[in-house]
């Protein structure tokens, strides 16, 4: 290795920028392990009972016996895979809408642009779960009041990623279709729909992987489905069943991912 | 050039074709299915929409209350919003550590012993499958309440997930950068040290960067399932129509996603 | 004859406070070619932006075919701006559309409503662009996607947009400044024939000093946002070139485009 000094100016910048970043983290973990007195060798020192509780309590993985019991199960498991898809899409939809009025460059209300990011910034940065939680004290729990959380979370999410999309790859054709006269719809159709729908439909399939686990988790507390299903097990110790269930949202998740990644490759995203 | 006059082609009405001659159907045929499944998935729930619509006016009451912030106990909130911020950081830092460990075993060109790499990644894939509420109810069951629990909980997925993005970055290195420095008699794992961890560095802050903005979204929504930190103090003050102490931890609870993103959109922006 | 186009004392001043055009006041006819030099940075770009209100004038009048850009809106502006074809650096093409459907897109502002939505052309709308791009040779091409094209071409297929508009004026923002010499003199001399044969009046922005003389009715050259030069190619002495880029800054002529210039 040469000596620092042999090193160009961009190389040694760097290294500062790496030295100040790990050295920020480090003093930061030990603000927090001080904050909230963590002593990581005290979970270790727990390892036996964990494994105890693995072992015994946990494994192996039970399918109810009790009548009409596995069916819940696997309707849970339908109700959360359809919240999934049908908030992702309804949230898709509505966030192209919004999306155009949301960059200065397509908007045809450009004043308003930052307006309409500021609001998907704000939505975005409240976690989905929270959401739900203002929900369900308004609307009362349930699948509907679940599905409303997660479309309002994607949607939010989306607009970003659809802005964003759309300020990366359209500015040259939009320009010039200004330019022809075309109207704003037209721009849309010819202009930023052809370039922009590939981008549109990868981050479509990532929020739809999204939210299959935050669909889950939403049932958690109220949003029905699989969640609601897993917590009464835990509740009620059940952790046998807890545990085929935790393995059957394990499997769902995994395939949705092998699904939206195989068709990544078919449409040539 | 033909000497005959080039025609436009005509399709199937008899009307002069404009479209691009190799098509890619599949993006229109997706679009199709996938406005089919959500349908069919809307039919399935069978989502009360009358009664959602009815109690929609509620909706605007809650938020009216929500903006009515109230204060007087911010000193909860503040050291919720501690604890919340802390296990965020010990979470990320802890599964980073496990993270670049097991990171090396799951790549395919660095230890190069054979089935390991693909073992490790099948475990890592379940684990990462799992939400991580879920594992967080789990760790409280076993190590009982309190910020230890929510940061081993929290660790199991970042954990997973440093895991196939390391592998990831190391496995893009080019194998001739491996080569040349192990002709040198260097061991793997000083391979690893030297070679492979320098040039993924940057990748590795990028990840890093975007898991904690994750972390600190998560560790609010914990204190929902039961966990402390600052989303038990919203779900509490929701719960017992105190919405002017929920408003207040909401509004910290963006500020500080909001801060974690910012933060490291600049810092991405010096890196690079 | 009356001009197609009319500056008078037209200034822009951006938010920045910079000043991009001072006091510009020019007249364009039909049947012109008028190339605009001058520095990057003089405000060769905005001055043609400012003709069909890409971007809009600060004070003073653009008149336009006899009506003021400034006070038009919606419907109207869009009317003005079919009238105007324009040409881009970049080519400013949709990449994942077919070069046939670049072409017609000249033709949305002309249709309304439903039809332009969907981008159902007049069936002699789309004869009309096939022959266009097979007398510009791009009759092979028709079917590709625009992003497939080389740069020379691209430019070719910008070129029978701004056409198939019909307009009565051509605005070129450096048309060539991507292209290598070969593409670049095809590209002019297509821009000069079909001036002339439409007799449309032709403003280019250009960078090569040679270009600009081999091909222009009339140079107007820019410093600093204010008019220095107005005449004709023979008028553009060493004296003249000094005052637009300034003593010592003028660009050297590269050799082979002078040759095929000449």
């Amino acid at each position: 290795m040469p000596p620092d000094r042999a090193l160009p100016e961009a190389v040694r910048a760097e290294r500062r920028a790496y030295a100040l970043f790990f050295g920020a983290l480090l003093l930061v973990v030990a603000l927090c392990t001080w904050g909230v007195a963590f002593n990581p060798f005290e979970l270790f020192g727990k390892g036996d009972a964990f494994w105890t509780f693995l072992s015994e309590d946990f494994w192996p993985p039970r399918i109810p016996q009790r009548e009409g019991r596995l069916e819940a199960i696997l309707a849970g498991i339908g109700v959360t895979f359809a919240m999934a898809v049908a908030s992702a899409t309804v949230a898709a939809v509505l966030a192209f809408l919004v999306a155009l009025f949301a960059s200065e460059r397509v908007s045809p209300f450009p004043r308003l642009a930052p307006l309409v990011r500021g609001a998907a910034t704000f939505v975005r940065n409240i976690p989905a779960l929270v959401w739900a939680f203002i929900l369900f004290s308004s609307l009362g729990i349930g699948t509907g009041v679940g599905f409303v959380a997660l479309t309002l979370s994607s949607l939010a999410f989306l607009v970003r990623a659809f802005a964003e999309t759309m300020e990366d790859l359209s500015q040259d054709g939009l320009e010039s279709l200004l330019a022809i006269g075309a109207t704003f719809p037209q721009r849309v159709a010819h202009g930023i729909l052809p370039s922009c729908l590939g981008g549109f439909v990868s981050w479509y399939l990532y929020s739809l992987e999204v939210n299959i686990r935050a669909s889950a988790v939403v049932g958690m507390v109220g949003g029905g489905g699989i969640g609601l299903v897993l917590f009464s097990y835990i509740k009620a110790f059940n952790y046998h069943v807890a545990f085929f269930i935790i393995l059957l949202i394990a499997a769902l998740v995994i395939a949705v991912d092998w699904m939206t990644g195989r068709l990544r490759k078919e449409l040539a995203l | 050039m033909t000497s005959a006059a080039p025609a436009p082609r005509i399709d199937r009405f008899g009307r002069i074709r404009v479209a691009p001659e190799r098509r890619n159907r599949a993006v229109p045929v997706f679009l199709v299915c996938a406005a089919l499944a959500a349908v069919a998935s809307l039919v399935y729930l069978d989502l009360p929409w009358a009664k959602l619509a009815s109690r929609a006016p509620d909706l605007g009451d809650v938020f009216w209350k929500l903006g009515h912030l109230d204060f007087a106990r911010w000193e909860l909130i503040l050291s919720a919003t501690r604890e919340t911020v802390c296990v965020a950081v010990l979470s990320t830092f802890y599964g980073m550590l496990l993270g670049l460990f097991f990171g090396m075993l799951a790549a395919e060109n660095v230890l190069r012993v054979p089935f390991l790499a693909p073992i490790v990644k099948a475990c890592f894939t379940f684990l990462r499958a799992v939400p991580t509420p879920v594992w967080v109810l789990l760790m409280m069951v076993c190590v009982g309440m309190g910020p230890a629990a929510g940061i081993a909980g929290l660790c199991v997925h970042t954990t997973a997930f440093f895991t196939r993005a390391f592998a990831q970055s190391f496995e893009d290195i080019p194998g001739e950068t491996l080569e040349a420095l192990e002709a040198t008699g260097v061991g793997r794992v000083g391979v690893f040290l030297n070679a492979v961890l320098p040039s993924a560095l940057a990748r590795v802050v990028a990840w890093v960067g975007m898991r904690l903005e994750i972390n600190v979204a998560e560790c609010a929504i914990l204190g929902m399932v039961g966990a402390g930190g600052v989303g038990f103090v919203i779900a509490n003050g929701i719960q017992n129509y105190e919405y002017g102490t929920a408003g207040v931890a909401i509004l910290l609870v963006f500020a500080l996603a909001y801060a974690t993103e910012r933060l490291f959109v600049c810092l991405k922006r010096r890196l690079r | 004859m009356q001009p197609i186009l009319s500056f008078r004392n037209v200034s822009k001043r951006y938010a920045n406070g910079a000043h991009a055009l001072e006091d510009i006041t020019l007249d364009i006819r039909p049947g012109e070619f008028v190339s605009v030099i001058g520095p990057s940075g003089s405000g060769k770009s905005t001055l043609l932006r400012l003709v069909n209100r890409l971007i809009p004038a600060t004070s003073g009048h653009v008149i336009l075919d006899g009506r003021d850009m400034a006070r038009l809106r919606g419907a109207d502006l869009r009317a003005q701006r079919r009238k105007v074809g324009m040409v881009f650096q970049n080519y400013n093409l949709v990449h994942r559309l077919s070069v046939f459907q670049n072409a017609l897109h000249g033709r949305l502002g002309h249709l309304g409503g439903l039809r332009g939505l969907l981008g159902l052309y007049a069936e002699a709308d789309k004869r009309r662009a096939f022959d266009l791009l097979v007398s510009l040779g791009l009759g092979a091409f028709c079917y590709a996607r625009a992003g497939e094209l080389s740069g020379g071409q691209k430019q070719r297929v910008g070129i029978a947009r701004a056409i198939m508009q019909d307009p009565k004026i051509l605005l070129c923002d450096e048309p060539i400044a991507s292209l290598d010499p070969a593409s670049a003199k095809t590209i002019m001399e297509t821009l000069r024939d079909e001036t002339r044969r439409r007799n449309l009046a032709c403003v280019v922005n250009l960078h090569q000093l040679d270009v600009a003389r081999a091909y222009s009715t009339r140079i107007v050259g820019l410093r600093q946002g204010r008019l220095v030069f107005d005449g004709a190619p023979d008028a553009l002495d060493a004296a003249a070139l000094a005052r637009i880029y300034g003593p010592g800054h003028v660009p050297a002529a590269a050799p082979e485009e002078a040759a095929h210039a000449s």
